[in-house]
């Protein structure tokens, strides 16, 4: 334990600095998604301005508000470079390097990523949770927020980068097939986007659709969290899809081993 | 003329030069393609799922906004299918020195640019618009005249400068900062804003997509000038003479900023 930690450490070290040095790229990145958000805010509140009735499928509109940030919040927090990192790597045969280095492959990345994470996240979860919160309580007339609601909902956020981060690596693989890699990594994030209810919620959906979508495991990467944030998930249904989280995870993270013995064995590195 | 028409061939030139490429990596090219499709489709899911619960929105039928949002499209396709290269320019020519080719060349550099490249993906956009536009036409009834198509095409040539200018002056920022990508991201999601009619916004935003980084003039208005026959003098006009406006004060900003630039790398 004490020997993987003073391996590893250097890597989120590194992640750390990364951003730090490319802080101010990474604040308008933050502003120009953040405008999505408004954008989403006003078609939804037209919406809720012209359909009948105070809610929609479950939600009313400062429900609605909640949903649309936490869900941007939730998608910056557990997003992962991974596919791409891996697929570069695959695509100029620096993998080679990364073979020959008697440290775990993925762990590398994992490291550097939660480096990067760690501060990026502090600077964006606070003054969002807070504001949304006091907006939600003008909005609503009280206030509604819920230390253990946010606790548990950062645990299932933690389970989320998991399963994304996993499940990355394995889409990153996908360079040996497939050598474009942008034009892959969008029609990922945008089936992904939709299936994990980060463009519509999951209840708007057709009730059949909704509830195979909600096993899938893109469900558990923004859905869920959001959910057990904003109190829907309670009881027992919380450890339901706190402990299907917990399955997709290991899923992935098998499935990631088993395609990195299979690639090593294909992998054939071109000059050197 | 003989320098337009210069011009004109050494775009094709370049343009020949990307289409071999393409040839090459076919399956980028169909890669990007789906991908740019695919985007458009999920956008339009929703719409389709929101007005399920809805009769309208804020009386905008289904058939208007989608007019609106394919309409938004065509510029946005065209100006990224041509001039996608100026992205390139924000987020590493610049930052890993290999702007000085452009230097060194017998062509205007802001025109060697933008000539260099062709992203295909930029079909799915486009492909995308059109067919929005078709699809939802017939089931909305426009007075169609002379004036109105001419002025529609007016409209989208116009607008695609719109997209061109906001960003040669946001990419031109590099010169200074290394840098600027994010900067070009940033300004250029403010085009979301316009997909949609910008009634159902509040003032401040309104304003602001109107007057400040005026992208509701590649869709919104124009669009609306098509489907009522209003106003074509603010609606196109203020279109052609935004464009006019953003595209040489792009031009000023990129010459100041060739003039400050010290190229980077060693």
């Amino acid at each position: 334990m004490k020997r993987a930690f003073r391996i590893y450490f250097p890597f989120i070290n590194a992640g750390m600095q990364e951003t730090a040095t490319y802080r101010v790229n990474w604040i308008f990145y933050i502003l120009g998604s953040v405008l999505g958000c408004f954008v989403s805010y006003f078609i939804w509140h037209a919406v809720f301005l012209s359909g009948e009735g105070e809610t929609m499928n479950g939600f009313t509109l400062p429900q609605m508000i909640v949903y649309i940030f936490l869900i941007f919040l939730t998608s910056t927090m557990i997003g992962s470079d991974a596919a791409w990192a891996v697929g570069e790597e695959v695509r100029d045969g620096s993998i080679a390097m990364r073979l020959i280095k008697p440290v775990s492959y993925n762990a590398t990345f994992l490291f550097q990523e939660l480096g990067n994470k760690l501060l990026t996240e502090m600077f964006l979860v606070v003054p969002l949770i807070a504001g949304l919160e006091i907006v939600r309580t003008i909005l609503v007339g009280s206030l509604q927020f819920s230390v253990v609601n946010l606790l548990i909902y950062l645990c299932s956020c933690v389970l989320a980068y998991l399963i994304n981060f996993f499940f990355n690596i394995c889409f990153g693989f996908i360079a040996f097939v497939i050598k474009y890699l942008w034009g892959a990594n969008m029609m990922k994030n945008c089936i992904v986007g939709f299936l994990s209810g980060a463009i519509i919620p999951l209840s708007f959906l057709p009730e059949t659709l909704g509830r195979i979508f909600m096993i899938l495991p893109f469900a558990s990467l923004n859905y869920t969290p959001v959910m057990i944030y904003m109190g829907v998930y309670q009881g027992a249904e919380l450890l339901y899809f706190l402990g299907l989280q917990v399955f997709w995870a290991l899923f992935f993270w098998g499935l990631s081993k088993l395609l990195w013995v299979i690639s090593v064995k294909r992998l054939s590195v071109q000059g050197g | 003329m003989k320098q337009i028409k210069r011009l004109f061939r050494i775009h094709r030139i370049f343009v020949a030069q990307e289409l071999k490429r393409m040839m090459e990596y076919k399956g980028d090219f169909i890669v990007g393609v789906i991908g740019f499709l695919m985007v458009q489709c999920s956008n339009l899911l929703f719409l389709w799922i929101i007005f399920n619960n809805i009769p309208s929105l804020m009386g905008w039928s289904l058939n208007e906004v989608v007019f609106i949002y394919g309409f938004s499209l065509i510029p946005k396709g065209i100006d990224h299918l041509f001039f996608d290269n100026l992205w390139a320019i924000g987020h590493f020519t610049v930052r890993k020195g290999d702007f000085d080719k452009y230097l060194t060349r017998p062509v205007n550099t802001l025109v060697h640019v933008m000539f260099e490249k062709l992203q295909i993906d930029a079909l799915g956009e486009l492909v995308m618009g059109i067919a929005l536009v078709c699809v939802s036409l017939p089931q909305l009834s426009i007075e169609w005249s002379v004036l109105k198509v001419l002025l529609g095409i007016a409209a989208i040539f116009f607008a695609t400068f719109i997209f061109t200018g906001i960003k040669t002056i946001t990419a031109a920022v590099a010169f200074w900062s290394k840098r600027s990508g994010n900067i070009i991201y940033m300004v250029y999601m403010f085009n979301d804003f316009a997909k949609y009619p910008v009634t159902i916004y509040n003032e401040f935003v309104k304003n602001l997509i109107t007057y400040v980084i005026p992208f509701a003039f590649t869709a919104y208005y124009p669009a609306l000038y098509l489907l009522t026959g209003e106003n074509p003098l603010y609606n196109v006009g203020m279109t052609v003479l935004l464009s006019a406006a953003l595209m040489s004060l792009g031009v000023f900003v990129w010459n100041r900023g060739i003039r400050a630039y010290e190229s980077a790398g060693s």
